[in-house]
Formats: structure tokens, sequence, C-alpha cells
């Protein structure tokens, strides 16, 4: 039974030059993933470290204020990651035709 | 009186033993198998796994922002042609080194040929003079400079290797940093082995009927059938393109395969007015090869012929045989629109296999597409003779051309004007530049060599040197105006 996760998630990687895309928990442990194991690994890993560098920082400057939305644009592609309580969603989209 | 002796026994009580005799009454068969197992991957998601406890509610919170963010990113003009670049940019053309041979100074010797290591640190120049009507039977050097070494004296070479005659070519080899070849004035090809300082003569054709019997104006390293080796090549006037392999027993070069070039034997494009006149062979003064396809190789002659040539050819050349080897072929297969007047250099673009510039006496830099006869492009470079031409290793629109007026002209055919990119003079107008070299290891580097004996290595600006994203794309689009292509 597809749920209403794997829908969500198959628009998402619908979108136009989406290349890959994971969902991880608090813990930076990738709960659902379109790429292989290494490279969700790799991904989970990585830009768990960077966001909580970057929430910090933000929460730094004004605490009230909270990190909600990161880009990362690369000669390659763009890395965007969307948070949310205590999951992310890391989506890589490759815009070069 | 005897010893006293003592006697004891000991024994144990009776062992009672019994024979029992077990026999099976019933027997039954029955065997066990483990089953094929299915290949179970290391999942870290497991779809049967209950949904964490909010992942649901995350997701439909946070679909509606990544998927705006991801359309508009795909609609966004932000980005287009930028460019980062982490380097230090320099914007001036500067020059790094002077380099010279005393010794060379002294009798005036030109500098004939330089040539960059295959690791990028070492530059080599070979001296000689190429005034026309000299006999050439001064001795000369071939010198090198590390570059790289601290204590470097521009003054001072790391190794001299004296020649007994003018050395007119020379070729680092493309894989082995202290192997180099030239070719001599006396037709003659020598490779020199640079870690050996004190006989650095690896291997020479010597005076056989196989060699040359005019100045050998370019050798080139060829890969060979085999896989990591290669053979020499070398062009001389008098119509010969020569394919030696080194034999290590022996220290010699063996020859193994021949190309001689007659002007009955050039293919005559339909629009050429050429008259065969004078010396019935082609003095070859400018060869080049082909780094996309290992069978063609390009010459220009001093008369003004421009040809593609095959090292496969199997026809017979029409040379008179002088007691070769090997049997002589002719190897040219098409004919561009030839010049008037002598062509110097040949070049091969790094980046289409379709392109090449040759550059001659009459100052013009003409593009070529090995598709047609008639140039795609012609660059007036300078007044005066050109000498050397060639392709920038990093930008594919950009070539440098040696002019006979000492000055060096950068050329960036991306640009709507023709007139050059950057002009490099360092002063002394009576002095040609002669040869230049791209060092491919570190880009920014260039290596030119004048008739007052010195080698320049001049540092390129980063305009010069760094590709612009459109470039090879603008590049595709010229070799595409071939007449009669349809694209």
């Amino acid at each position: 039974m597809a749920s209403e996760v794997e829908e969500t998630l198959k628009r998402i990687e619908g979108q136009r030059g989406v290349v890959g895309t994971v969902v991880c928990n608090a813990d930076g442990i990738p709960i659902r993933s379109s790429l292989d194991g290494v490279a969700t690994a790799q991904y989970a890993r990585l830009l768990r470290k960077l966001t909580v560098m970057a929430k910090s920082a933000v929460r730094d400057i004004d605490p009230q204020n909270d990190l909600t939305f990161l880009r990362l644009r690369s000669q390659k592609c763009e890395i965007m990651v969307g948070l949310e309580n205590e999951f992310l969603v890391i989506v890589i989209q490759n815009l070069h035709q | 009186m005897g010893p006293l002796v003592f006697q004891r026994g000991c024994q144990t009580r009776a062992l009672h033993s019994t024979d029992a005799e077990v026999q099976t009454v019933s027997t039954a068969v029955s065997s066990t198998q483990t089953e094929p197992q299915d290949h179970v991957t290391e999942q870290l998601l497991q779809h049967e796994e209950p949904e964490p406890p909010g992942l649901r509610d995350f997701l439909r919170q946070v679909e509606d922002r990544v998927i705006k963010e991801l359309v508009k990113n795909a609609r966004s003009h932000a980005f287009d042609g930028y460019q980062v670049n982490w380097e230090d940019q320099s914007q001036l053309v500067s020059c790094r080194h002077r380099l010279q041979h005393p010794s060379a100074q002294e009798r005036s010797l030109h500098v004939t040929s330089v040539s960059w290591s295959c690791t990028g640190s070492v530059i080599a120049c070979a001296y000689g003079r190429i005034d026309e009507g000299d006999w050439g039977t001064e001795k000369s050097h071939v010198c090198t400079w590390n570059l790289d070494r601290r204590g470097l004296n521009p003054k001072q070479p790391d190794l001299v290797i004296d020649v007994p005659t003018t050395v007119t070519a020379l070729s680092f080899h493309p894989n082995q940093p202290s192997l180099i070849a030239g070719g001599l004035y006396t037709g003659e090809v020598v490779v020199w082995d640079t870690s050996h300082t004190q006989d650095p003569v690896m291997a020479q054709t010597g005076m056989s009927a196989d060699s040359h019997r005019e100045p050998v104006y370019q050798v080139d390293w060829v890969p060979l059938q085999k896989r990591g080796e290669f053979g020499v090549l070398s062009a001389s006037s008098g119509g010969r393109v020569l394919l030696w392999t080194l034999d290590p027993d022996q220290g010699g070069f063996v020859l193994s395969a021949g190309y001689a070039l007659v002007r009955q034997q050039v293919p005559h494009s339909s629009r050429s007015n050429y008259k065969a006149r004078g010396s019935s062979h082609v003095g070859v003064t400018a060869l080049a090869l082909s780094p996309w396809d290992s069978d063609i190789f390009l010459v220009g002659s001093e008369g003004g012929l421009l040809l593609k040539c095959s090292f496969s050819s199997q026809t017979l050349a029409a040379a008179p045989s002088e007691g070769q080897s090997v049997t002589l072929r002719a190897p040219a297969v098409f004919s561009f629109r030839p010049r008037n007047s002598p062509i110097h250099s040949i070049h091969c673009s790094p980046f289409h296999r379709n392109l090449f510039l040759s550059v001659g006496t009459d100052g013009l830099a003409h593009l070529h597409s090995l598709l047609q006869t008639n140039p795609l492009l012609s660059v007036r470079v300078s007044d005066s003779y050109v000498f050397d031409v060639r392709w920038s290793p990093t930008r594919p629109l950009v070539f440098a051309a040696a002019t006979g007026q000492g000055v060096v002209q950068i050329f960036d055919l991306g640009r709507r004007s023709l007139r050059p990119a950057a002009t490099i003079d360092q002063g002394g107008a009576n002095q040609a530049a002669t040869c230049l070299a791209f060092n491919s290891q570190n880009p920014h580097l260039l290596a030119v060599g004048k008739t007052d004996g010195t080698v320049n290595i001049w540092h390129l600006s980063a305009d010069l040197t760094e590709q612009s994203p459109r470039e090879t794309v603008q590049l595709e689009l010229m070799a595409r105006e071939v007449v009669g292509l349809h694209v």
C-alpha cells in the first residue's frame, strides 16, 4: 500500500532536474532514500553536520529565529535541505543540460 | 649377618567386568539441508518497518516549501554564466625568467627550438644558427634549466650537452622526464638521456643509408602499437619522414617505417593551380601529429604545400631507393590549399579533432579543418615571417604565434575583432622569436626562444589561461562552418 509518505516523496522526485532525495531523522540516520546506500549515508552524515551548524548560527544571531531551509549551490548541482521539527529532507537537483 | 630385607605386597580388590551388546532394532533415514538464502542486502531503510512517528506530518509540512524552491530554481536565471574562481587572478603578463647560456651568447647562436618536460618543471632549448646559407657546421648545445629548483641561475643552465652541429629540432619524451629527442642539421636524429651526465647520448641514427641527408626540421614522439612505447618521427627537408624505434640492446635506432614525399604523388585538389616545378622532392619544414587520430599526421613544405598524411598508407613512393632497410611509402592522402611561401609550423587543436593552425613566411595564420581544402579563417599575425604557432592547452580558442619581429602575438578567436588579445614584446626589434612552447602542466607559463640566444619564460594573465564556459561550443561552431557540411 503506497503510503502518503511514498506519494509525497514521488512528487518531490518528479520535479525537473531532481537527482535524488534523502529523508533523515534528528540523529542523522536516513529513513527513506532514492540513492544507493553509500551515497545516502554520505549525504545524511555530511548535511546533518552542516544543518546543525547553520541552525545554531541562525539562532545565535536571533534566539527567536530558526532555520527553515538550507541551499548549497555547487558547480554541478544544487543541494536543498528542508527542516522541520526533528526531520530533514535533502533534495539534490541538477539543472545543467 | 646379611642386609635387612622387607617384603611388602598389595593387591586390588577383584575387578568385576561384564560384556554387553547393543543392536538397533529399526532404522529410519532422514537428512537435512539449508535452503539457498535470499541475498539480503543490508538496507538502512526497511519499508516494512512502521514509519517513525511524525514523518508523515513532517513531509506534509515541508513538501510545499521544497517543491516551490525546486520549481523556482528550475526557472531561475540567477546563476547563468556565474563562475567562481577560488584562485588568485593575475591580470598581467610578466616575464618570469630570462634564460641564457653565456657560451652560446658569445658565439651569437640562435635558439632554434624549446621544449618542456612532461613534468612541466624543466625547459630545454636547442641552439644553432638558422640563417639561410649557413652550413651549420658550428658546434652548438642543448641546455636545460629546472625552473622549480631553488637557486635557479638564469645565466647558467643545469645541464649543457655539446653537439657537433646545429640542433634544428627538439622534443621531450611525453612520459619519461629525462629523455629528449633532437634533430640535427646533418640529418641525424639523436636521443639524449639527461640522467646520464657523463655520456648523455642514448641513441643516434648516425650516417647510414637509412638516415636523412638534409636537416631534420622536426622530431616528435609517436605512440607505437605497444602501449607505453614511443617511437621518434623525424622530418627533413629532403622530403623524407621517418619513424624510428629505439633498440635498447644496441643503443641505436631501428628504422621502422619510412615515407617519402614526391611531388608527382601529391594529391592535387581540384582548385589548386600548383605546378610541379623544380626538384621532385617535397622539402618538409613542418610536421604535426593529431592527438585525436593516431593514423594521421600533417606535413608542411618549404614550397607552401600543406598535406594530410596517413601512417597506414600502402602506396609505394616514387622515390629512388637509396638502400634503405624499409621500403618507402607515399603517405599523402589529401592536399589543402597551398600557400606561396614556406610553412614553418603546424599545430593540431587539443580541443577539436578537425581543426589545426598553420603559419608561414607570409605572416598569416590559417585555421583549417581537416575536412576541406580552403582554410576556415585567416588571421594576419604580422607583417613579417611567423615562425611558430601553438594552441593554448587550456583555452580552446586561444593560440600564440612567434613572429620575425620578435613579438609573440596571442589571439583569442572568441573575440569579435581579430586583433591580438595580447602582445608580448621583449624589445630588441631585430631579434626574431623563433619558437614557443606552452607548459601543459602549468598552463600559465609560455617559453619563447629568440635569435639573440635567450629563452624567456612568460607568466600569462588569468584571462588568457582560464577557460570560459562557452568556449568549446564556440569552437565546435567554427569547425562546422565547413562548406558543404550540412549541420
